[in-house]
């Protein structure tokens, strides 16, 4: 029992809603752990319950030893979070901000300026230390504030680190260095949950991934594990013509369509998931369709862990009507 | 891509307990943040309350035709507590909700920081501004009406104190405990109360019966009366009774703060 967070049926309602229904999760030191899901699955309420903001309505929260329910003042020592909206800087220079969030962490002042000089060279932000930001957006950029905020929270060694849409604004190379920060915090032994729903970023940084849908979660493993049966899954994209019906419904052509794993409409495209033994049957049929004009076109490519996410999320979903999913993975 | 960087202060580790910030380290580091937000703003917050504090004795003194030395010396040893009371009452809540507006308050929540620092550095930026508009209040006093104050510093600087805790609790009780619009307008009502319909500047023989007794359990008229036996102890005479009803506000104050502030939804 070594994990940093060890989330235990954690249940939380605001008045019929339930936000978070029996949530459960871990989180070792070393990893990072993805905590994907769409607008309004429940992703906030679970973190502001890690820092107490919030009570749960049942369940625990263990972070190591402490119980985190009991001890919140305790929890916000160990758990540094950067929060989905903006951090407030207005007035503040980033070197400031970064300063001060390392003094409230417990470092010395001169502990508190190399933290904020080597976080700042992390995510080459150095350039920006001494610009204060002003009212109305004026003065530092939101890509240079998400990253300050981001330096607020991560600067100061702490055993979790919660990430809520980090890169959001924050432009492709700097993207990149922010990554490389979070895992290196990760490897320095820190756990990190990464709040997101940009699934094909989290791909390529988490070690374990949990889905939430409506507040529970609904697929919890590796990226591997979590993207179908094996990594060699693939997926068959169909471009249907206007109007047209489904062909994976109505048997359209002789040819037998390939089996295949989960099925999502997404506007005019349906995208299957099948075994990579099933390519070449898959494309034959695909080839059937497009001769009989039955769809306009198609591809096939690996599957991506968005796919998988989509089938999850969707399952159960009327919100999304541009998705009709069936899943069997 | 940069290398890797090689710290070159050591750091804590980070599975280890993380460290615990001193109080005074908080404090600090919380008031640079409050100031740097106030930033350039703060002398012109300062200016203004001066300006106030010299308003209240000048202007006052144009309602009253014939001001005799008495009067003015009511009015004078007045306008402490008409600052303190609307720098608590009414800036403080409007600077928090604010603060609960911006997300500024959400976001140290989120922060290992001790709740009742939150409080401490608000009392702390106020009574800075507050301090010379008061000092200029008196001393305007003086010079406009020829004034000769008997002040009794312990009575003063206790009054002071109690007056100021007293009002910056109960203004950030206010911001806390009620919507951020709402508080604000409810601030703009006791601007009113405490300029218009509490004896600060005039004697509370001049209210109704019921207004007087009314104000004997609220903590306008206690605080003024104490501020006032401070400054003029010859003339003046407030004690243990207004001190108590100060002091069971105050607690009142930060109690309501210290409960929301800590309050998990």
């Amino acid at each position: 029992m070594n994990d940093i967070l060890t989330v235990t049926g954690l249940t939380r309602s605001f008045g019929h809603v339930v936000a978070n229904d029996n949530i459960s999760l871990r989180i070792p030191p070393g990893e990072v752990v993805g905590l994907l899901g769409h607008n309004g699955a429940g992703k906030t309420t679970l973190v502001s319950q890690l820092i107490g903001l919030l009570r749960p309505d049942e369940g625990t929260i263990r972070l190591g030893e402490l119980d985190a329910v009991a001890n919140p003042a305790a929890a916000r020592r160990i758990v540094a979070v950067q929060a989905q909206s903006q951090a407030p800087l207005d007035g503040l220079t980033a070197r400031a901000a970064i300063e001060i969030a390392c003094r409230l962490r417990g470092l010395s002042t001169s502990q508190a300026k190399a933290a904020t000089r080597t976080v700042a060279q992390e995510l080459d932000i150095e350039a920006y230390l001494d610009r204060r930001a002003l009212p109305e957006g004026g003065g530092l950029s939101g890509g240079i504030r998400r990253l300050t905020a981001f330096a607020m929270a991560a600067a100061a060694p702490t055993p979790l680190l919660v990430l809520d849409e980090p890169t959001n604004d924050v432009d492709a190379a700097r993207r990149r260095l922010l990554w490389h920060a979070v895992r290196r915090r990760a490897d320095e032994g820190a756990g990190v949950l990464l709040v997101t729903h940009n699934v094909t970023e989290a791909e390529r940084i988490v070690d374990e991934l949990v889905i939430l849908d409506q507040g529970k979660v609904v697929a919890s493993g590796s990226p591997v594990e979590i993207r179908g049966t094996r990594d060699s899954d693939l997926r068959l994209e169909l471009q249907l013509p206007f109007t047209e019906a489904d062909p994976t419904r109505n048997g359209s052509v002789e040819v037998t369509p390939p089996p295949f794993a989960s099925r999502v409409r997404r506007g005019r495209n349906v995208i299957l998931t099948l075994a990579s033994v099933h390519a070449a049957q898959a494309v034959k049929w695909a080839n059937a369709l497009r001769s009989d004009e039955v769809i306009g076109g198609y591809s096939l490519a690996p599957s991506s862990l968005e796919d998988a996410y989509l089938a999850y999320t969707s399952a159960n979903k009327d919100h999304n009507q541009f998705d009709e999913v069936e899943a069997d993975v | 891509m940069s290398n890797p960087t090689t710290r070159q202060v050591n750091l804590p580790r980070r599975t280890y307990e993380p460290p615990k910030a001193t109080l005074w380290a908080s404090f600090a580091a919380l008031l640079r943040w409050e100031l740097l937000q106030v930033g350039t703003m703060l002398p012109l917050i300062v200016v203004v309350q001066a300006m106030l504090g010299a308003g209240i004795v000048i202007g006052f003194g144009f309602v009253i035709p014939d001001i005799d030395e008495s009067t003015a010396m009511f009015l004078s040893t007045g306008t402490p507590a008409m600052l303190l009371l609307t720098i608590g009452l009414v800036l403080v809540p409007q600077a928090v909700s604010r603060m609960r507006l911006d997300g500024t308050f959400e976001f140290m929540r989120s922060l290992p920081v001790p709740r009742s620092l939150m409080l401490a550095v608000e009392l702390t930026v106020w009574s800075a501004i507050a301090l010379p508009g008061v000092a200029i209040g008196v001393l305007v006093g003086q010079l406009r009406y020829d004034l000769t104050l008997s002040i009794h510093w312990p009575m003063l600087i206790g009054a002071g104190v109690l007056v100021t805790v007293m009002a910056t609790a109960i203004g950030y009780a206010i911001a806390v405990s009620l919507q951020p619009m709402l508080a604000q307008l409810f601030s703009q009502v006791l601007v009113f109360f405490v300029m218009l319909f509490s004896p600060i500047t005039f004697p509370a023989s001049q209210l109704p019966q019921w207004f007087q007794t009314l104000h004997e359990f609220l903590p306008i008229q206690a605080g003024a009366d104490l501020l006032r036996a401070g400054l003029a102890s010859q003339i003046y005479e407030a004690g243990w009774r207004e001190a108590i009803v100060l002091l069971i506000w105050c607690v009142a104050g930060v109690a309501v703060t210290l409960r929301a502030l800590t309050q998990r939804k």
